[in-house]
C-alpha cells in the first residue's frame, strides 16, 4: 500500500501548516483545487500533501528559490514590468526542479521526528520500536511482552534492540515497515492507536544508519514450526526504498529447532526464545542519560498505562528492570470509525468527493460519514441548494464549499463514541500501584465526548503519598533489606531501596540521623540502623516536593513540551488546596503526589509534529478538568481524614502518655489497684476521644466514612509497604517467563 | 455505663494505716486529704467521667485586701485543671506526681528540698522521650498548686525551700532541741531556716533580751549592721531576707512579731521592688495568700530609704539610679494597691520618687560614711519615730 499523498490532507498537521505557509508566500492559487486535478504530479513533497507545495523545495533546493518565479513554475502574471536583472529563465529553473523522496526529506529533517539530538534519539528510537510492539500485540489479540535492550558499543554509540512477542511479520513485508518512511497500516484509518503516520521505526533505522552506518537488523518469526526470518536493512533516501544487505539482498532464513538459537547467535544477534515475535537492533548514535526525559522514565510511564504489559528492561550499565504485568486482560479493541462530517475541512471534503465518483451527493454523505442518516443528508443538500441525486463528480469547487457551508449550519448527532478503548479505572489503579509507590490510588474515567467531530475520551488516575513505604518500614524489615542490599554507601542504599526517594531526600536523613554518608550498610551497628530508621521515619521527606505528572495520548507517555500542553495547563488551573495539597498560585500542588493522564482518541490533537503536546480545545479541557476533580474529590477526603485521624490518634497518644503515671500516682497514694485504674481511665479516654470521632471537618460537614470511599470501586487504599513499587528488594523475584 | 469498683490492695491498705498511726496529727490531717486527692480520681474513672481538680487562683483577681485585718486574702474562684483535656493533661498528671511524691515524705517521716522534689519525681514517661518534669520551675508551681488545693502548707508537705536569710542578735532561739545564741554567731549569723515551725523551732519570751526586729534588704547592708555590732548597741534583732523574702523569714518574722511581742522595722531600697518587698511583710504576697493569715505582719513599719533621703542625708548626685520605664509602671501598680492606696504617706511617697525619677538604695548612704548608715541614719529615724506604716 504505497501512500496516497492527497488521502488526509486536512488531518495531517504537516500539511495544513505547510499550506499555510504558501498562502502567505503569497500563492495566489485556490487552496484546494490543486489537490482534486492533479495529484499524482504534486508529489514533491513527501509528506502527504494536497495543497503543500514548494515549501520543502524551497529548503532543499535554496538555489532555485526565487520570490518573483515561483518554485513550481506558475506564470507570474503580476511580475513587475521594470525590476532587476532576470538571473535564470523557466527553462533553466525548471531543469534543476525534481522529485524529492520523503526520506530524503526527513534525513534533512530529523528533528521533525524527535531526533534532534542524541539523548531524544536514543528515546525516540526505543518509543517507536515499542509503540509499534504494542500496536502489532494488540491488534492480534496477544498479550504483550516487550524486551527493550539497550548497550553501549564505544564512543557515544549504542545498540537498541527490542522484541516482542507479536504475531511477527511476513517475510516480503518485513524490508517495506522498516525500510520504507509512511508505509503502514494506521495511517487510513481513523482508530485509536499508538503510532499514526508510519514514519517512526523505519526513521529510527534510517537515523542509525546515518550516524553510525550499521543496517538495521530485523529478526522475526511468524509460528514455532515456521523459519524466523533475518534482515539486515538500510533505507535509500533517494528513493525511499529499502536495501536489504544479507544473503545477497535476500536475506536469511533461520529454520526452526534445536539449532535456532545457535545459528541467530552466529549473526551476532540477540534473541528471546519465543514461538513468535519480532525483533529490531538498531545501532545509532546517541546519549544514554536518566531522569527526565530518558528511555527509563518512558518504560515506567508506559508500563503504569498499559497494565496488561510485561517490560523486561536492561540499560547500558547491565542492570535490569522488569514491569510484570498487572492485568492478564487486553484493553477492548477499538473501533475504525469514519469521519464525522464536523471534523473535515473543505479541502479534504473535496478529496472525499473526488474518491467516490459514482454515487449522488446524498449517498455519499451517508456512506462516507458517520451520523449522517439519509434525512440530515437531505437537510445538508437543501441548505447548500444541491439536488440531494446530483452525482458527485458534477460538483465542483463552488458546490463544494456550500457543501461545507450546509454542513457547518446543519445539526448533526455527535459521533458515536465506543470506537475509543480507555484503560478503564481499574486497570489505571493496578497500573499505578505496580509502578508508583503510594498508600492511596483514585482513578476516573469520563464518558466519551468530542472536539471538531472527533472522539476522545480523558482518563486520570492519583497516586498519593509516594514515600510513605518508607516510614512505615519496621525494624526487622530495615534489618532485612539492609543485609540484601548490595549498596556500597548508606546514601546509595536508601535511593536504591525506597522508590520515590530523591538524592535529595536522603541526605536529610542522613544528616538527621548523623551517619556518615560513605558509611557501608554492611557495616552498621544495631544502634545506628535504629538512629537510621527513626530519622527515616522523622524526616518530612515530601517538603519541597510538587505534584508528578505523567501525560498520555493514546497510551503513549508524553515526556517533552509540559508547559505547552492541554494536560499540564488544566492540571495548574484546577484549585488542589480544596482538596488537601499545598499550591502556590500558579504552581504544581505540593505533595507526594503522581498524576497520570490519559488523552484518548481516534485523533489526538497535537500542538506539533513531534507529538510533544496536546492542543488546548476547550472541550478537551472541560474534560480534563471535571476528570482532575472527580479524583481530586477522592483524594481530599482521603488526606482530610487521614488528618483527621492523625489529630484523633495524636489526641489519644497525649492522653495515654499520662494516664500510665495519673494511674501510678494514684495507686501510691491510696493503694488501689493500678492495672483496673488504668484500664477505667483508657475506657474514659477512649469515649473521650471517640465523641471527637464523630465532629465534624472543617467545612462543618460530616466526615465521609474512610470505609464508604474505599468501597468505592474507583480508589485504592494500600498498606504503604505492601506496595509492589515502594521498595526495591535486592534478590529479584523469579522471573514470569511464558 | 456500668460502675465497677475498682479494689484496693489489701495489704497496702493495712500497712498505710499502720504508717498512719506512726504519724503526727498534722501529718495524718495532710495524709487525709492527699488520698481524698487520689480517691476522688477514682470515683471519677468508676464514674466514667473526666477526672479533675478544682484549684484556687492565685492570682490578683482572686486575691481580696481586708482592711480590718490588714492582709491580702484569697478568694473564692477557682481553676478546674482536667486529665481529658489536651491543654492540661500534663499540668494534671504533674499534680498527681507531686501528690504522690509527697506522700512518700509524709510515710517516711522525712523533708526534702523543692529541688530535692523536683528530682525525686523527675523521670522519663514510659514509651515516650518525654519527661515529667524538664526544669525546677514546672515542678515548684504544681507544689504551690497542690498546696492550695490540699489547704495544706509547704512545711506540711515536708517540703523546704533553699535557705536565704540570717538572724543575729540577742535571743535564744531552740532549734532541734538545740540552744543557740544568736549573740554568738559571728560575722556569719544564724541562717534562718525554711521551715521554722514550733516542731522544729521554739521561741521563749525569757530567752529573748531584744526589743525589736530590724530588717534590712540584703546580705551585704547586713554585714555592715552585723560588724558595727548594731543589734548590740541598740539590743535587737537583726535579720536580712536576701531581697524578696523567702516563706521562712517571714514565717520567722511573723512568730517574733506575735509570739516575743517585738515590733519590725525595715529598712529597704527606695525603689519599687523595696516597697513591694515592704508590701509582702506587711500584707503577705498575692501568689501565695492563702498563707497570709499565718505570715503578714500588718504591723511592720517602713523606716527607710525615702524619697526624701536625698536632700535630708545630702547624698551626692552619683549615687542617684535613673528609673527605667518598668520601675515607672511598677511604681503605679503598687501606688494603686488596695492596701496602698488609701495611705496618703505612701502616696506622697510614691509620688515623691517617681517626681525624683531616680531610685535610691542602702548603700547609697555609705558615699556619707561608712557607718553612716548604722550609727547615724537608723538611730536617727528610731529615736525621731520617723517611719511610713
Amino acid at each position: 500500500m504505497l501512500l496516497a499523498p492527497s488521502s488526509f490532507a486536512g488531518e495531517n498537521r504537516l500539511a495544513v501548516k505547510r499550506s499555510k505557509k504558501s498562502t502567505k508566500r503569497g500563492t495566489r492559487r485556490p487552496i484546494s483545487t490543486e489537490g482534486v486535478e492533479e495529484p499524482k504530479q504534486r508529489r514533491r513533497v513527501a509528506a502527504p500533501s494536497t495543497n503543500g507545495d514548494g515549501h520543502a523545495e524551497d529548503e532543499t533546493d535554496d538555489s532555485a528559490a526565487d520570490d518573483i518565479a515561483e518554485t513550481n513554475g506558475e506564470a507570474t502574471d503580476d511580475a513587475p514590468t521594470k525590476g532587476p536583472k532576470r538571473r535564470a529563465t523557466a527553462q533553466s529553473m525548471a531543469a534543476k526542479q525534481r522529485d524529492i523522496s520523503v526520506s530524503e526529506f526527513f534525513a534533512k529533517n530529523r528533528h521533525l521526528l524527535g531526533f534532534d539530538n542524541p539523548r531524544k534519539a536514543l528515546l525516540t528510537t526505543v518509543k517507536e520500536a515499542v509503540d509499534n510492539s504494542l500496536d502489532a500485540c494488540e491488534e492480534a489479540g496477544i498479550l504483550p511482552e516487550i524486551w527493550v535492550h539497550i548497550e553501549a558499543t564505544g564512543g557515544d554509540r549504542y545498540k537498541v534492540g527490542v522484541q516482542d512477542n507479536g504475531p511477527g511479520i511476513l517475510k516480503k513485508q518485513i524490508p517495506l515497515i522498516f525500510g520504507k518512511l509512511l508505509y503502514g497500516s494506521k495511517f487510513h484509518r481513523l482508530r485509536q492507536s499508538r503510532g499514526q503516520q508510519g514514519i517512526g521505526i523505519s526513521a529510527a533505522g534510517m537515523y542509525g544508519v546515518q550516524t553510525t552506518g550499521k543496517p538495521v537488523k530485523i529478526i522475526s518469526k511468524i509460528g514455532a514450526n515456521k523459519a524466523a526470518h533475518y534482515y539486515e536493512i538500510q533505507i535509500d533516501t533517494k528513493k525511499n526504498e529499502p536495501q536489504i544487505l544479507n544473503g545477497r539482498g535476500e536475506g536469511v532464513e533461520i529454520p526452526p529447532g534445536k539449532n535456532e538459537q545457535a545459528a541467530i547467535a552466529k549473526h551476532e544477534i540477540e534473541w528471546e526464545p519465543q514461538p513468535h515475535g519480532t525483533r529490531v537492533t538498531i545501532e545509532l548514535q546517541a546519549k544514554f542519560v536518566r531522569g527526565r526525559g530518558s528511555v527509563d522514565e518512558y518504560l515506567e510511564q508506559t508500563a503504569i498505562a498499559n497494565p496488561h504489559v510485561t517490560l523486561h528492561y536492561k540499560d547500558p550499565d547491565g542492570e535490569s528492570r522488569d514491569y510484570p504485568r498487572s492485568a492478564d486482560r487486553l484493553p477492548a479493541e477499538p473501533k475504525e470509525i469514519k469521519p464525522h462530517p464536523y471534523g473535515v475541512e473543505l479541502g479534504r471534503l473535496i478529496t472525499l468527493l473526488h474518491d467516490d465518483p459514482n454515487s449522488t451527493v446524498a449517498q455519499f454523505l451517508t456512506s462516507t460519514f458517520s451520523r449522517v442518516s439519509g434525512q440530515v443528508a437531505r437537510k445538508i443538500c437543501t441548505t447548500a441548494k444541491i439536488s440531494t441525486r446530483a452525482s458527485t463528480r458534477r460538483i465542483g469547487r463552488k458546490e463544494a464549499d456550500s457543501l461545507y457551508q450546509a454542513i457547518q449550519a446543519t445539526r448533526i448527532a455527535a459521533p458515536a463514541t465506543d470506537c475509543i478503548s480507555p484503560i478503564g479505572e481499574e486497570l489505571i489503579l493496578k497500573g499505578l500501584h505496580q509502578v508508583v509507590p503510594g498508600e492511596f490510588y483514585a482513578a476516573a474515567t469520563r464518558p466519551p465526548a468530542v472536539y471538531r467531530g472527533n472522539p476522545f475520551q480523558i482518563e486520570v488516575g492519583i497516586a498519593y503519598g509516594g514515600q510513605a513505604a518508607m516510614q512505615h518500614v519496621t525494624k526487622e524489615l530495615l534489618r532485612e533489606l539492609i543485609e540484601e542490599t548490595d549498596a556500597r554507601t548508606i546514601r546509595q542504599f536508601l535511593i536504591h531501596t525506597f522508590n520515590g526517594l530523591g538524592s535529595e531526600a536522603a541526605d536529610r536523613i542522613l544528616k538527621e540521623s548523623k551517619l556518615g554518608t560513605r558509611q557501608s550498610p554492611s557495616g552498621l551497628k544495631p544502634k545506628e540502623a535504629e538512629t537510621l530508621l527513626a530519622a527515616m521515619k522523622g524526616v518530612n521527606i515530601s517538603e519541597g516536593q510538587s505534584m508528578e505528572v505523567l501525560r498520555y495520548a493514546n497510551r503513549v507517555p508524553l515526556q517533552f513540551s509540559p508547559a505547552s500542553c492541554a494536560i499540564t495547563q488544566t492540571i495548574l488551573g484546577t484549585n488542589w488546596r480544596s482538596y488537601g495539597l499545598s499550591q502556590s498560585r500558579g504552581g504544581l500542588p505540593k505533595g507526594p503526589v503522581t498524576v497520570m493522564v490519559h488523552v484518548a482518541s481516534v485523533w489526538v490533537p497535537f500542538t506539533s509534529e513531534s507529538k510533544e503536546a496536546i492542543a488546548s480545545y476547550p472541550e478537551i479541557q472541560k474534560e480534563l478538568r471535571l476528570a482532575l476533580q472527580a479524583v481530586g474529590r477522592h483524594l481530599g477526603t482521603y488526606i482530610r481524614r487521614r488528618l483527621k485521624v492523625k489529630q484523633q490518634s495524636d489526641r489519644r497518644q497525649i492522653f495515654l502518655r499520662y494516664l500510665g503515671e495519673v494511674a501510678t500516682a494514684v495507686s501510691e497514694i491510696n493503694a488501689v489497684d493500678r492495672a483496673a485504674l488504668y484500664d477505667q481511665l483508657l475506657s474514659v479516654a477512649k469515649k473521650r476521644t471517640a465523641d471527637a470521632d464523630v465532629k465534624l471537618d472543617d467545612r462543618g460537614r460530616p466526615i465521609e466514612d474512610l470505609a464508604e470511599l474505599e468501597k468505592a470501586e474507583n480508589v485504592l487504599i494500600v498498606d504503604p509497604t505492601a506496595a509492589p513499587a515502594a521498595i526495591n528488594r535486592a534478590p529479584t523475584e523469579p522471573e514470569t517467563k511464558t | 455505663m456500668a460502675k465497677t469498683t475498682i479494689r484496693r490492695k489489701r495489704g497496702a491498705v493495712a500497712e498505710a494505716k499502720e504508717v498512719a498511726a506512726k504519724l503526727s496529727p498534722r501529718d495524718k490531717k495532710t495524709m487525709g486529704s492527699i488520698v481524698g486527692l487520689a480517691d476522688g480520681v477514682v470515683v471519677a474513672a468508676e464514674k466514667r467521667k473526666d477526672p479533675a481538680v478544682d484549684i484556687p487562683a492565685r492570682t490578683l483577681s482572686n486575691v481580696r485586701y481586708s482592711p480590718r485585718k490588714g492582709i491580702i486574702e484569697m478568694g473564692n474562684s477557682t481553676n478546674r485543671r482536667q486529665l481529658f483535656d489536651l491543654a492540661q493533661a500534663k499540668a494534671y498528671m504533674r499534680t498527681m506526681l507531686v501528690a504522690s511524691g509527697c506522700k512518700k515524705l509524709l510515710l517516711q517521716g522525712k523533708s526534702t528540698s523543692l529541688r530535692g522534689m523536683y528530682y525525686m519525681l523527675k523521670h522519663t514517661i514510659e514509651g515516650t522521650k518525654e519527661n515529667t518534669f524538664d526544669d525546677q520551675e514546672e515542678s515548684d508551681t504544681i507544689i504551690e498548686d497542690v498546696e492550695v488545693l490540699l489547704g495544706s502548707l509547704r512545711e506540711e508537705l515536708h517540703l523546704y525551700a533553699q535557705k536565704k536569710g540570717d538572724l543575729v542578735g540577742n535571743i535564744i532561739i531552740n532549734d532541734s532541741s538545740y540552744d543557740i545564741d544568736c549573740s554568738r554567731m559571728g560575722s556569719g549569723g544564724y541562717g534562718i531556716p525554711s521551715i521554722v515551725e514550733p516542731e522544729v523551732i521554739k521561741l521563749d519570751p525569757k530567752k529573748c533580751d531584744a526589743k525589736f526586729v530590724l530588717h534590712v534588704e540584703k546580705d551585704t547592708v547586713w554585714q555592715r549592721f552585723n560588724e558595727d555590732r548594731f543589734w548590740e548597741k541598740q539590743n535587737c534583732i537583726l535579720t536580712h531576707g536576701g531581697g524578696q523574702p523567702t516563706r521562712g523569714i517571714r514565717r520567722m518574722l511573723y512568730r517574733l512579731h506575735n509570739e516575743l511581742k517585738l515590733p519590725i522595722y525595715c529598712v529597704l531600697d527606695n525603689d519599687p521592688w523595696g516597697y513591694y518587698i515592704y508590701s509582702v511583710i506587711k500584707q503577705g504576697s498575692i501568689n501565695l495568700a492563702y498563707e497570709s493569715q499565718r505570715m503578714a505582719i500588718p504591723d511592720v513599719r517602713y523606716l527607710g530609704l525615702r524619697s526624701k533621703d536625698f536632700e535630708r542625708c545630702q547624698l551626692s548626685d552619683s549615687v542617684k539610679i535613673a528609673l527605667n520605664d518598668s520601675d515607672r509602671k511598677r511604681a503605679k501598680q503598687i501606688a494603686n494597691y488596695p492596701w496602698f492606696a488609701k495611705k496618703r504617706d505612701w502616696q506622697r511617697e510614691i509620688e515623691k520618687m517617681l517626681k525624683n525619677d531616680f531610685k535610691l538604695e542602702v548603700e547609697s548612704l555609705i558615699s556619707k560614711d561608712i557607718s553612716y548608715v548604722t550609727e547615724q541614719y537608723v538611730p536617727a529615724r528610731l529615736e525621731e519615730k520617723d517611719w511610713l506604716d
